[in-house]
């Protein structure tokens, strides 16, 4: 059973610095595409990593790649990691230390929105921003949710 | 019965014409009525029953014939 809500809800809970991005993202600003994972771009020091580890300790989490390896972060692992891809019980996280087109953490800290959960409040790319990184990245899916985000845009301008 | 032929036909008109544009209007109009919790739970719920499908086909796919 894949749970993307409830993986943000414990990366929001634990704490985690972090940037929501990807279709997830795109999910939240009103898209109506189908998701299958929960992108996010964070700070990658070793705290945030290590909340990261908490956060999903419980759902066995593994390397997408390497799904024979547990996650068992340590001060040297952290220090060499750019990205983080993980397969967890409840579906797939992807870390990442930067967005194509939009830069690294700090930049799309800066081009984020805060929204409010149930669960607490949540950083999430703004449309722009998400717009910028769905182009550069152009893929078939990439092009059909930049579609969806600029119909998005128009319906909010009209209102 | 005719009255009802042209509402259906009305509305059905107006979703395949958003649909030329690549976007279903209607849905996505009901998408944005929606808390961004709202639409992430409803991926979710997407996501689960493609798989329940996936899961069937595969299934009904093993039997033997």
């Amino acid at each position: 059973m894949k749970n993307l809500s409830e993986l943000t809800r414990r990366l929001i809970v634990a704490q985690v610095e972090f940037v929501l991005v990807g279709g997830f993202a795109a999910v939240a600003h009103g898209v109506t595409l189908v998701t299958r994972d929960v992108d996010i771009c964070c700070r990658f020091s070793e705290p945030n990593l290590m909340r990261i580890q908490t956060a999903l300790a419980d759902l066995h989490p593994v390397y997408r790649m390497r799904k024979d390896l547990p996650l068992e972060l340590t001060p040297e692992i952290c220090a060499g990691l750019k990205d983080l891809c993980l397969e967890t019980d409840l579906g797939v996280v992807d870390c990442l230390g930067e967005v194509l087109g939009v830069g690294n953490f700090d930049e799309v800290l800066k081009n984020s929105i805060e929204i409010e959960l149930p669960c607490g409040h949540c950083r999430i790319i703004n449309i722009d921003a998400l717009i910028i990184a769905k182009e550069a990245m152009n893929r078939n899916h990439d092009r059909i949710t930049v579609h969806h985000l600029k119909a998005i845009k128009k319906q909010q301008s009209q209102n | 019965m005719n009255q009802d032929k042209e509402f259906v036909l009305a509305e059905t008109s107006s979703a395949y014409g958003a649909a030329d544009d690549g976007i279903d209007l209607p849905l996505l109009m009901d998408s944005l009525a929606m808390s961004p919790w709202e639409r992430m739970q409803a991926n979710d719920d997407a996501l689960n029953f493609g798989g329940s499908l996936r899961a069937a086909m595969i299934k009904r796919n093993e039997k033997p014939k």
